[in-house]
């Protein structure tokens, strides 16, 4: 079966926080940005045509499946409820603040970095008629994903002081931070906030919601089933109706797919992907970047020989990127330079491509004392392609002069005992597409135990120091010298990042244009 | 021979078991490596973090104390909420469990009339139909589930398109509102139960063919249908019904192949997905369910074999 990568990862993994793309109080006065899609309404004459149900297929999460989006971890979850509720924006690094806002009409943020106001766009409306406020939005925020379980929703009270956050007016919500953050926004609007109204404590069929689509039908495991709301702020869909569908496994999607059962798969497996590359009705739409998925190898600093740079080094060096490319995902993914978050703003693309040379690091396993030593890497099926890369690095390893082997646990497994997992010597892992830094300070920094052993309070500093600092290219130079240390003594082998294979029908277009393509959204989409 | 009391025996018998395997399988989680918590509040979780969301769900009290409280809930029909997605178990249960018993109430029906017919035909025909089928019964038996599936996907959902190729039920449906997208899955799991049970019977059948009683009947004049319905039949399918039962009883847990290729809604999957989250009350209700339909079902098939058995006599 294939593992989803589902949405609690993204969620603990991506907590997005930061964002280096500080954006300096200047910018901000003047921040109300209306979506690009937002003037293309649907009409006699306008392309595409509007009208049909699309039927999207994912892998679900079986009966765990709920309509609490605050409390489901599984990426169908997330799908589901951007296509119902409204959200606070999207993470858009085109966008002149790095993000597209929603049912907001901008964020301010105080000179000082301590307060963010909150803009709310007038005019929106729910399903019950009823216009959205900032009532609406505070209890989304503060009370709902302020109690969640999920790491993603409890960042906003990481960063923002939730017991004062007042609403000034019906269209002001007023959130003071915790400490000076330049990256608020990129905090609020990463996709996950979604509002839904003042006062609601269970989420059931027939609540008001604000969003592209009202749900009609829902069945855990199933599938849901939506209508066009024709009041929705922004743009009103192309769509009639949606149909979102739980079918686990990969190939079972893809027939679904060729037999015109549904018109667009998400997240496929390479095989699957690679047999409909020639099937004529059907197109691979893989996710570009930033949205993709790396998939990495940690080194863990607290077991020897890790503990050497030099070893490190090596094992970054040994690794053949481009077979794993070729032979892992039939080219259909792009090489990594062992720093997550490639594509995003804060990314350091300016560091130069680790080139593959065994030589050198056979080399350099021999001035560490560390020349034919035994290693074993742990992983897990935990996403398509994760064990396939972790045989091939271990023959990479075998060329420098390892004796590696590999160890694959069953499905589920793998982060289930988290101590264990944090006290393996080598283990196979998987980032989320979030910003560079947020994911630093959320997995990395302070020595947590996802870290395995990196522990440098330097480049912590770095970090917060880059997202406190509001001047663009200053907090650029910083968060790229904090990555430069990652890159050159870090414990992170980062050859490969992967998209998600995601197969539409022939003919259906406009869901790239939603954003968050790993959560994908239709308020754009339309059929042929 | 009283009907009743060994009903009456064989039910507490079963009640008895269902208790001790229940705790068989709450202490089966309880040693599985790792816990929900990481499922739930995310690899990166601080330590306080964990141990906040290890005390949210219970997970720091003793297991013994747990598994009290959690046959407490039982006897009176809550069987509890899943870690992840906080549903009731019991929900779960009914909207799943009908489902695979649909499926494995399907393919008993597609099994048991079609082994009986070869069964005989090969039984007491023997020669070379009997290689043929026998040998045929054999390679499938000896084939995965997996590529008797894909192979008649293959067939008749991409080749023919005769038949879906993934059981898409309506939303809020039941797979009876669409019967076409059953009959891969039952298709698929009746190839491997037909085959044993064609080969299971074949032999009780040439068994019962060579006995002396029948030879006498074949002397009395009792001969084709008649012969093999009143006088082979009953004294062969003893083995072969067990053998049924004890396959259909499995098949309602353990489909999870045939439920990921055709994404039949069945309560397979369910276990499988609890398993890997680790969430125990899950694991816990589906597998206790499971436990008492395979009692259920092995005691209908001890009831149906002793009818046959009592039909033996009779007859005789």
């Amino acid at each position: 079966m294939s593992r989803q990568f589902d949405r609690r990862t993204f969620l603990r993994r991506g907590a997005a926080g930061a964002a280096a793309l500080a954006v300096g109080p200047g910018l901000l006065a003047a921040c109300s940005t209306d979506e690009p899609g937002s003037g293309r309404k649907p009409g006699p004459g306008s392309s595409p045509r509007s009208g049909g149900t699309l039927r999207a297929a994912f892998v679900g999460g079986g009966a765990s499946e709920t309509l609490d989006f605050f409390n489901g971890p599984s990426a169908l979850d997330l799908v589901r409820a951007r296509a119902w509720h409204g959200t606070l924006g999207n993470l858009d690094p085109s966008g002149p603040d790095g993000v597209r806002y929603g049912v907001l009409k901008g964020i301010d943020l105080s000179a000082d970095l301590s307060t963010y106001t909150l803009h709310v766009r007038p005019g929106v409306r729910f399903t019950d008629g009823s216009e959205l406020t900032s009532a609406d939005i505070l209890h989304s925020l503060s009370v709902l994903a302020g109690k969640s379980m999920l790491p993603v929703y409890r960042l906003a009270a990481a960063n923002f002081d939730l017991a004062r956050a007042k609403a000034d007016g019906d269209l002001k919500v007023v959130l003071p931070t915790l400490r000076p953050i330049a990256d608020g926004r990129m905090i609020l609007c990463q996709g996950n906030f979604l509002v839904v109204k003042d006062g609601t404590k269970t989420f059931r069929k027939g609540m008001p919601s604000c969003g592209p689509f009202r749900l009609t039908e829902f069945t855990a495991g199933q599938g849901s089933a939506f209508e066009r709301f024709d009041d929705h702020y922004g743009n009103v869909p192309h769509l009639d109706g949606l149909e979102l569908r739980s079918i686990a496994d990969s190939t079972a999607r893809a027939g679904a797919l060729t037999s015109g059962e549904i018109d667009f798969a998400h997240d496929l497996s390479p095989v699957t992907a690679r047999t409909l590359a020639d099937d004529a009705k059907v197109r691979l739409v893989p996710t570009k970047s930033p949205y993709l998925v790396g998939l990495s190898f940690q080194m863990n600093m607290s077991v020897e020989p890790f503990d050497d740079p030099r070893v490190r080094e090596a094992f970054k060096l040994a690794v053949d990127r481009e077979a794993m490319v070729k032979t892992v995902f039939y080219g259909d993914a792009e090489i990594g330079n062992d720093l997550p978050s490639m594509g995003f703003p804060d990314y350091a693309e300016s560091l130069p491509q680790r080139a593959h040379d065994p030589a050198r690091a056979r080399e350099l396993l021999k001035e560490a004392g560390a020349d034919g030593m035994k290693v074993r890497l742990t992983t897990g099926p935990e996403t398509p392609g994760m064990v396939e890369m972790a045989t091939l690095f271990v023959e990479d390893l075998k060329k420098a002069g390892v004796q590696a082997s590999v160890r694959e646990l069953p499905a589920g497994q793998l982060y289930a005992d988290f101590a264990t997992y944090a006290a393996l010597p080598l283990a196979g892992s998987y980032q989320m597409p979030i910003p560079a830094l947020s994911t630093y300070q959320m997995s990395t920094a302070g020595g947590s135990p996802s870290a395995f052993g990196w522990k440098e309070s330097e480049t912590d500093t770095l970090v917060a120091r880059a997202r406190a600092e509001s001047d663009r290219s200053k907090a650029k130079q910083l968060g790229t010298q904090a990555q430069r240390t990652r890159w050159e003594e870090g414990n992170q082998v980062l050859p490969v990042f992967k998209p998600n294979l995601n197969a539409q029908a022939e003919g259906v277009s406009g869901i790239r244009d939603d954003l968050f393509e790993q959560f994908p959204g239709f308020s754009q989409a339309s059929l042929a | 021979m009283n009907l009743l009391a060994f009903v009456g025996r064989r039910l507490a018998g079963a009640a008895v078991l269902l208790v001790l395997l229940s705790a068989a399988i709450f202490a089966a989680t309880a040693v599985l490596p790792g816990d929900a918590v990481s499922a739930v509040a995310g690899v990166d979780a601080s330590e306080g973090q964990r141990a906040d969301v290890r005390a949210e769900l219970g997970l720091d009290r003793p297991a013994a104390e747990r598994y009290a409280s959690w046959a407490a809930d039982a006897l009176r029909g809550d069987l509890g909420r899943g870690f992840i997605g906080e549903r009731p178990v019991t929900e779960v249960l009914a909207t799943r469990l009908p489902n695979s018993l649909l499926l494995a109430g399907l393919t008993l029906a597609v099994t048991a009339p079609l082994a009986t017919l070869l069964g005989l035909w090969t039984g007491l025909r023997g020669g070379g139909a009997d290689r043929l089928v026998s040998t045929g019964a054999q390679v499938l038996a000896a084939v995965p589930e997996f590529v008797i599936a894909a192979l008649l996907i293959a067939v008749l959902a991409v080749w023919l398109e005769v038949l879906p190729r993934v059981s898409v039920i309506p939303l809020g449906g039941t797979p009876l509102d669409v019967p076409r997208a059953l009959a891969l899955p039952v298709l698929t799991l009746s190839a491997v139960g037909l085959a044993v049970a064609t080969r299971l019977l074949r032999v009780s059948v040439a068994d019962a063919a060579a006995t002396p009683y029948c030879e006498a009947a074949r002397l009395n004049g009792v001969r084709g249908v008649r012969l093999a319905a009143r006088h082979i039949l009953p004294n062969a399918a003893g083995p072969a019904v067990q053998a049924l039962t004890l396959t259909t009883g499995a098949l309602v847990g353990s489909a999870v192949v045939v439920e990921n290729v055709f994404d039949y809604p069945g309560i397979g999957r369910e276990l499988q997905l609890a398993v890997a989250a680790r969430d125990v009350p899950m694991v816990q209700g589906i597998a206790t369910a499971l436990v008492a339909v395979m009692l259920a079902v092995l005691l209908l098939g001890d009831i149906c074999a002793r009818l046959l058995g009592a039909r033996e006599r009779h007859g005789r």
